[in-house]
C-alpha cells in the first residue's frame, strides 16, 4: 500500500533520469544556439573585440617656393603619455616637473584624455627636445610614461607667411558634418586657414590603416597578420608663386614699424610674389595646444597680429586710386591728356566748405599727367565733380574694388565702393550732397580696399589691362612622380580703360618717379625704370596710413608691390623705401644685377615727399 | 580488503577524464599571463588533484557505518568552523569566505555541502515520521537553515542555494511526489506572481484549486497556502522600499544583458567566446577571448566559456555527456543501493553535481544568473576539488556496497 503523497522507488529513478537529461538537453540546445546557430554573429564580434583599426597619419604635402626652395615641411614631434595602470606615486610629480605644469594640472590632463587605464593619455604634445631627452635617459624616473611620435607642420618663423600659408589643427565636429567621412574623422588634421585650407585634399594625402590585437584592457598585444595593413598614401606638394627671398626683404622692411602689409605680384601671372601681414604671429603655435594666455594675448594686442593685412585690411586708397579718376576723365572724354582745370591754389571751395590740396601753397595750373605726378588734389576734384558719384563708381568697379579678387584662399574682404545707391541707404535720399565725391575722386571718404585689390588693380595696368586673378600655388606635384601639374591662370576681367589710356597712366607712374616733382624721386635708380603712386590715407585711428604702389620696369612690368605702412604719415616717405627694397630683391635676381658698392639705394629723407 | 575489480571504474574514469579536462583548459586560461602565479595554476590544479585522488582513495577504503555514525559530529564540527570564518576568516573582495594556510586555503561552504548531506542522509535515512508529515518537512529544513544562514552572511549565495538543493534532492528521494514538492516550492513561485495582482490571483486559484485535488493533511495545506499569501503581499512591499539601484542590482542578477557594463559584462564575453567557436572550437590556446583577457573569471566560474571556444560544440558536449554519464551512474547506485543511508548520501552527490552542472554551464551561456559555482572537477579550486572528489568516493563506496543494509 503506497502511502498518500509518496511515489515508489521505481517512479523516482525515472524522474531523476528525466531531469538529468531534461538538463543536458537544456544546455545542449543552448549550445547549439550560441555555437551554430549565432556562430557568425559571435565570431564578428569575437573578432570586433581584439582587433583595432589604427589609422597611419598620411605625410602631409610640402610647400616650396616658385624656386624650389622649402618653405612648409614636417618635422617629428613627441607627445607626452601617462598610462595610468603602470605609473607609480612619484611619477606625476615627475612629469609635472619635467614639463613645467603644475601636479593638479597634469593630473586633469591625464583624466580628461583617459581612454583606459592601461592607455596612454596624453599630457602634453610637442614637449621640447631636452625632456624627451631626460625621459629617454632616466626611464627608470617615469614609469608608465611613454612618448608617442608623431608629425607637425613646420613653419618658418621669421617670413611672416601666415597670412597665406594659415595652419592645421585638428577638425572640430561641427566641421566633420559637411566633411565625408572617408578621409576625415574625429581627430584627423585639417588646414584651418590660408592655403593649409584651400588645398587641404591635395596635401593631406589618404591615411593608411593598421590592424593591431589588443587585449581585453586595450593594452596593444602587436599587429593583426591576418588582415594586412593598408600603408598611407602621401600628399603631393605645392609650388607656391611665393618668392622667399622677396617675402623675406618685405617681412624685414615691415619690422621697423608697427603695423602694415606688403603684396607683391607678378602682372603676367597674377603670381604672389610675397604677401607679408605685419605684425603676425607664429604659426608654429599652432602644432600644440595654444595656451590660453597666448591666445589672449593674440587678441587683446592692439596691434590686432591675427589680422590678415592684405586681405582683411580695408584702407582708404589714398591717391593711389587717384589713376582710376584719370582713367575715367579720358575714357569719358572729359579730359585730354593735355586739359587743365581752375589752378590749384592749395585748395577749392566747394559749397560751403574748402577742400584742401595736400600741397598748401599749391601746384599753379597742371595737365592730366602733371596731377598725378604731384598728386594734386584740386585737380582731382575738378575732374571728379564732372564724371559724377556713379559714374566714378563704376570705374572703381571695373577695376575689381568692392569685390574679392578671387585669389585662391578664403576670407577675403570686399572692401566698399561708395555709390548714390549706397549713399541713399546709408544717410538717406537727399541727405548727402555732391561734395561726397570730392573725396571719392582722390581715393578718401567711404571708399576702401585692400592691399591685395590694389596690387592686382595695377597688375591689370601692368598687364595691358588684363588683369589676372592672383594666386599663391604655381603647380601642383605629384608626390610620386615629381611631376608639376601647373595651376591655370585665370585672366579673370579686363580694365575699363584703351590701350592709350594705359599707356598714358603707365607713363605718369613713371613720371611719379622720375619728374623732376615727382612723389616718388627717391626711388629713381640707374638699373631700372620703377612707375608708382604714393598715397596719404586720411583715417579717424591716428596718423595718416602711408600708401606706395608701384611696378617696375616700366617698359615691360615684371612685378608690382603694394605697400601700406599704418599711422606712418606721407607715402613717400615710408611705404615708397619699402616698396622700392622689395622691388630690388625681384629684379636685381632676374636681371643679375650686381649693385656696385657706391650705388646703394638708401632713401635720402631730405627728399622724401608724398 | 577491497575487491577492486568490483569497483565501478567507469564512473572513476569519467570523474578522471574531466578532471583532467579542467587541468588542460586551467592551463589555456593562464599560459600567456604576465603573473608567473596563474600562469602556473594548471600545476597547483594537479597537485590538488593528487590530494583530491588519496581523499577519494581513502574514502572507499572506510567502511561506509563511519560516515553514517559520526555524520552529526561532522556537522557540528562544520557548523563551529562556518561561525568562525565569519568571525576569524580572510576578507576577500568583501566575502569572508577563507582560512589562509600560507599557500592553501580553506572554504568551510565546501565542506558544509559534505557535512549536510551526510547529516541529512542519516535524518531521513532513520526517521519513523511519514514522508509527507510537516514535522519531518520542518526538522530536515531546520538542519539545512543553520548552515544557509551562516554561508548567506559571509555572503556565499551561490553555496547556500547548493545546501537548498541538497534538501530537495533528498525531499524528492525519500518519496515525497513532486506534487508535494510544488506545494513547498510554491510560496516562491508566488512570489515571482505577485509582480502583478492579476497574475497573482490566477496563480492563487490554481493553487487552491491544485491543493483541493491533491488533498494533503490540513497543517501542510493550510501552511502551504498561508506561506504563498504572506510571500505574496509581502513581495511588493519589500520590492517598493527598496532603492532603485538595489532593484536594479536584483534584475542584473536575473537577466544580466540589462547591465552591459558589470555582470553583463561577463555572460556577453562567455557568449562571445562560447558562440564564436562553433561546432570545432578555435583550436587549443588559440581563443582570442581567453588569450586576451576578455573572459573574466576564466580558470574559476567560466572555464566553460574556454571549452566552448577551443573545442567548439563538439569538446562542450563530451564534457556535457561526461557530467551525464556520472550523474547516470549515481542515480543508478542510489537506486541499487540497499542501504538507506547510502542510497540518500549518493542521491545528494547527484543532486549537488546536477544543481553545479546546470547553474555554471547555464550562467557561460547566458541562461542563468550569475552566481559565482564552479563546475565541478574542471574549475580550478582545490577545496572544491578534493570536495568532489570525495562525494564520489561516497558514490564508489554506494556502489561497492550495495548489497549491505
Amino acid at each position: 500500500m503506497v502511502e498518500h503523497g509518496k511515489i515508489g522507488l521505481e517512479a523516482r529513478r525515472w524522474i531523476a533520469l528525466g531531469v538529468v537529461g531534461a538538463i543536458v538537453l537544456f544546455l545542449g540546445t543552448g549550445l547549439i544556439r550560441l555555437q551554430v546557430i549565432q556562430h557568425a554573429e559571435l565570431a564578428e564580434r569575437s573578432e570586433n573585440n581584439r582587433v583595432r583599426v589604427v589609422p597611419i597619419p598620411p605625410r602631409r604635402g610640402y610647400f616650396y617656393d616658385r624656386e624650389g626652395r622649402l618653405v612648409v615641411s614636417n618635422r617629428p614631434s613627441y607627445t607626452l603619455a601617462v598610462i595610468p595602470a603602470e605609473s607609480s606615486r612619484e611619477t606625476i610629480p615627475r612629469v609635472a616637473d619635467l614639463i613645467g605644469l603644475d601636479t593638479a594640472a597634469v593630473r586633469e590632463r591625464i583624466r580628461k584624455n583617459l581612454i583606459s587605464r592601461y592607455q596612454p593619455s596624453q599630457v602634453k604634445v610637442d614637449l621640447p627636445f631636452g625632456a624627451v631627452a631626460q625621459l629617454e635617459e632616466q626611464a627608470e624616473l617615469y614609469p608608465g610614461v611613454s612618448y608617442i611620435l608623431d608629425r607637425v607642420r613646420e613653419y618658418p618663423a621669421d617670413l611672416r607667411v601666415e597670412s597665406f600659408i594659415g595652419y592645421v589643427d585638428e577638425v572640430d565636429r561641427r566641421e566633420l558634418d559637411t566633411l565625408d567621412g572617408e578621409r576625415y574623422h574625429l581627430g584627423s588634421m585639417i588646414g584651418k586657414k590660408g592655403l593649409e585650407r584651400s588645398y587641404d585634399r591635395t596635401v593631406r594625402g589618404r591615411e593608411g590603416t593598421e590592424f593591431i590585437e589588443v587585449y581585453a584592457s586595450g593594452q596593444v598585444l602587436g599587429p593583426y597578420t591576418e588582415r594586412p595593413s593598408t600603408p598611407p598614401e602621401p600628399g603631393n606638394d605645392l609650388e607656391l608663386s611665393i618668392d622667399i627671398d622677396v617675402q623675406r626683404t618685405a617681412a624685414q622692411a615691415l619690422q621697423e614699424f608697427c603695423c602694415g602689409a606688403v603684396v607683391a605680384m607678378e602682372p603676367s601671372t597674377g603670381d604672389v610674389l610675397a604677401m607679408v601681414s605685419y605684425p603676425g604671429y607664429d604659426p608654429n603655435i599652432f602644432s600644440s595646444v595654444v595656451s590660453d594666455s597666448l591666445w589672449q594675448a593674440l587678441t587683446s594686442d592692439s596691434t590686432h597680429p591675427l589680422l590678415n593685412r592684405p586681405l582683411n585690411g580695408q584702407y582708404a586708397p589714398g591717391s593711389t586710386t587717384k589713376l582710376i579718376t584719370i582713367g575715367a576723365g579720358l575714357e569719358e572724354g572729359i579730359i585730354i591728356p593735355s586739359s587743365v582745370y581752375e589752378p590749384c591754389y592749395g585748395g577749392m571751395q566747394f559749397g560751403n566748405r574748402y577742400f584742401r590740396c595736400w600741397y598748401a601753397p599749391g601746384h599753379g595750373t597742371l595737365d592730366a599727367i602733371g596731377a598725378i605726378e604731384h598728386s594734386c588734389n584740386v585737380y582731382m576734384y575738378q575732374l571728379g565733380l564732372q564724371l559724377g558719384i556713379d559714374k566714378l563708381a563704376d570705374y572703381f568697379d571695373r577695376c575689381g574694388f568692392g569685390v574679392p579678387t578671387g585669389i585662391d584662399i578664403a576670407g577675403e574682404s570686399r572692401g566698399n565702393v561708395p555709390n548714390s545707391a549706397y549713399y541713399n541707404k546709408r544717410y538717406g535720399e537727399r541727405q548727402w550732397t555732391r561734395a561726397l565725391v570730392l573725396n571719392n575722386a582722390i581715393g578718401q571718404g567711404e571708399i576702401l580696399t585692400t592691399p591685395l585689390q590694389l596690387a592686382s588693380f595695377y597688375c591689370g595696368l601692368a598687364n595691358g589691362g588684363v588683369v589676372n586673378e592672383p594666386r599663391l600655388v604655381r603647380a601642383t606635384i605629384d608626390h610620386r612622380t615629381g611631376r608639376p601639374t601647373p595651376m591655370p591662370i585665370d585672366s579673370s576681367y579686363s580694365l575699363p580703360f584703351s590701350d592709350q589710356t594705359l599707356d598714358y597712366l603707365i607713363e605718369s607712374l613713371a613720371r611719379v618717379v622720375e619728374g623732376e616733382e615727382g612723389t616718388a624721386r627717391s626711388l629713381k635708380n640707374d638699373y631700372y625704370r620703377i612707375g608708382g603712386k604714393t598715397g596719404t590715407a586720411q583715417n579717424p585711428h591716428g596718423d595718416p596710413h602711408s600708401w606706395f604702389v608701384g611696378l617696375a620696369p616700366v617698359d615691360d612690368p615684371q612685378i608690382v608691390v603694394a605697400v601700406i605702412v599704418e599711422n606712418a604719415g606721407h607715402g613717400s616717405e615710408v611705404a615708397a623705401p619699402i616698396a622700392a627694397d622689395v622691388i630690388q630683391s625681384y629684379l636685381f635676381k632676374q636681371f643679375n644685377i650686381v649693385p656696385e658698392p657706391e650705388l646703394s639705394l638708401t632713401v635720402d629723407d631730405t627728399t622724401g615727399l608724398p | 580488503m577491497l575487491d577492486y575489480r568490483l569497483l565501478d571504474w567507469k564512473l572513476f574514469a569519467a570523474a578522471l577524464a574531466l578532471s583532467a579536462i579542467g587541468i588542460v583548459l586551467i592551463y589555456s586560461a593562464g599560459h600567456n599571463s604576465t603573473n608567473v602565479y596563474v600562469q602556473g595554476f594548471w600545476l597547483r590544479q594537479l597537485q590538488w588533484l593528487a590530494v583530491a585522488l588519496f581523499a577519494y582513495g581513502v574514502v572507499i577504503h572506510l567502511p561506509p557505518r563511519l560516515f553514517d555514525a559520526g555524520a552529526y559530529f561532522f556537522f557540528a564540527g562544520v557548523l563551529a568552523l562556518l561561525v568562525a570564518v565569519l568571525l576569524f576568516g580572510d576578507d576577500r573582495l568583501g566575502a569572508r569566505r577563507w582560512f589562509d594556510f600560507g599557500p592553501i586555503s580553506l572554504t568551510p561552504s565546501d565542506i558544509a555541502k559534505l557535512a549536510l548531506l551526510l547529516v541529512l542522509a542519516r535524518f531521513f535515512a532513520y526517521t519513523r515520521l511519514p514522508v509527507t508529515s510537516t514535522r519531518r518537512l520542518a526538522i530536515s529544513a531546520f538542519i539545512v537553515l543553520v548552515p544557509m544562514a551562516l554561508i548567506i552572511k559571509q555572503p556565499d549565495l551561490g553555496s547556500s542555494l547548493v545546501l537548498a538543493v541538497i534538501l530537495l534532492g533528498l525531499w524528492f528521494w525519500s518519496g515525497l511526489s513532486p506534487a508535494y514538492l510544488f506545494l513547498v516550492l510554491s510560496p516562491f513561485l508566488s512570489l515571482a506572481a505577485a509582480f502583478h495582482w492579476l497574475s497573482w490571483v490566477i496563480y492563487l486559484v490554481v493553487l487552491l484549486a491544485f491543493v483541493l485535488w491533491r488533498r494533503p493533511s490540513f497543517l501542510f495545506g493550510f501552511t502551504v497556502v498561508v506561506a504563498n499569501l504572506a510571500f505574496g503581499t509581502i513581495t511588493p512591499l519589500v520590492w517598493n522600499r527598496l532603492q532603485p539601484y538595489q532593484q536594479q542590482r536584483i534584475l542584473s542578477f536575473l537577466d544580466p544583458g540589462q547591465d552591459p557594463r558589470g555582470a553583463g559584462y561577463q555572460i556577453i564575453q562567455s557568449k562571445i567566446a562560447v558562440g564564436s567557436g562553433g561546432i570545432t572550437g578555435k583550436g587549443y590556446l588559440d581563443g582570442s577571448q581567453s588569450r586576451l583577457d576578455f573572459l573574466p573569471e576564466r580558470h574559476t566560474d567560466f572555464i566553460f566559456s574556454i571549452l566552448g571556444e577551443e573545442f567548439g560544440l563538439i569538446g562542450s558536449l563530451i564534457v556535457l555527456l561526461l557530467f551525464a554519464f556520472i550523474l547516470y551512474r549515481g542515480i543508478m547506485i542510489a537506486t541499487k543501493c540497499r542501504s538507506r543511508f547510502l542510497s540518500y548520501a549518493t542521491f545528494g552527490v547527484v543532486s549537488v553535481l546536477l544543481f553545479q552542472l546546470l547553474v555554471n554551464v547555464g550562467m557561460t551561456l547566458g541562461m542563468m544568473p550569475v552566481t559565482g559555482l564552479p563546475l565541478p572537477f574542471v574549475s580550478y579550486g582545490g577545496t572544491s576539488l578534493v570536495l568532489v572528489w570525495t562525494l564520489i568516493g561516497l558514490m564508489q563506496l554506494a556502489h561497492y556496497h550495495w548489497q549491505e543494509y
